[in-house]
């Protein structure tokens, strides 16, 4: 392994439709797997997605008509669930994962009501600082 | 590759990306450095990823077939 090649992804999700949580959900799994660090920022509609027992079954609403495709590949198991991709690729030790503080408290859901995989509830400033360490910086909304 | 030495074959057939590359890495982790590993998958993006994954974390590709579809991509664990 080359430990000298060492980069880091910063991805904001702002949307809990499954087509957006399997966008960043692919990128830092694959990530990890070259052992670059991630770090996943849940704000908005995007924080939904960490309460415990949410199912993404919606894609965009833009593309209604695609949702039963993609629900019959992910069946299949020719796309994996972004949940399963995002667990998996936390026992690497580099994925991080944040959910916002602010839209914590708009929704009202408690820490303790988040997935085991959340690593820190965070405020923008804890954000930025970490992401002006990234390489790469993405936004999915 | 030494004549005597085994291919570890992993099987991602049908799996869309990252598939492949989430099996091939798994499967290094449970390898020796000069280990032969052999992908097979169908997912298009294969040959390209495989290519550019080996590059960023230090393995080598050593061969890459197509038959009807389906690649076969062998790699050397570095």
């Amino acid at each position: 392994m080359m430990d000298d090649f060492l980069s880091k992804i910063s991805i904001i999700i702002s949307s809990e439709k499954i087509d957006k949580l399997l966008e960043a959900s692919i990128l830092a799994s694959t990530s990890s797997t070259m052992n670059w660090d991630a770090e996943l920022f849940f704000t908005f509609w995007g924080l939904l997605a960490l309460k415990k027992g949410f199912e993404a079954k919606k894609v965009s609403s833009d593309y209604s008509e695609y949702e039963d495709l993609l629900q019959k590949n992910m069946k299949s198991g020719s796309i994996p669930g972004w949940k399963e991709l995002l667990i998996k690729a936390k026992e690497s030790g580099n994925v991080k994962i944040f959910a916002c503080s602010t839209t914590l408290g708009m929704f009202g859901i408690d820490k303790e009501n988040l997935e085991e995989f959340v690593d820190d509830v965070v405020g923008a400033a804890t954000f930025l600082s970490r992401a002006k360490e990234s390489d790469i910086n993405l936004f999915i909304s | 590759m030494k004549d005597n030495q085994s291919i570890m074959e992993v099987d991602s057939k049908f799996k869309s990306c990252p598939g492949p590359i989430i099996d091939l890495s798994e499967a290094v982790k449970n390898a020796e450095k000069g280990q032969i590993i052999r992908l097979i998958a169908t997912d298009p993006a294969a040959p390209s990823d495989v290519k550019e994954w080996t590059s960023q974390v230090g393995h080598k590709v050593l061969k890459i077939s197509e038959e009807k579809g389906v690649y076969s991509i062998d790699i050397e664990v570095g």
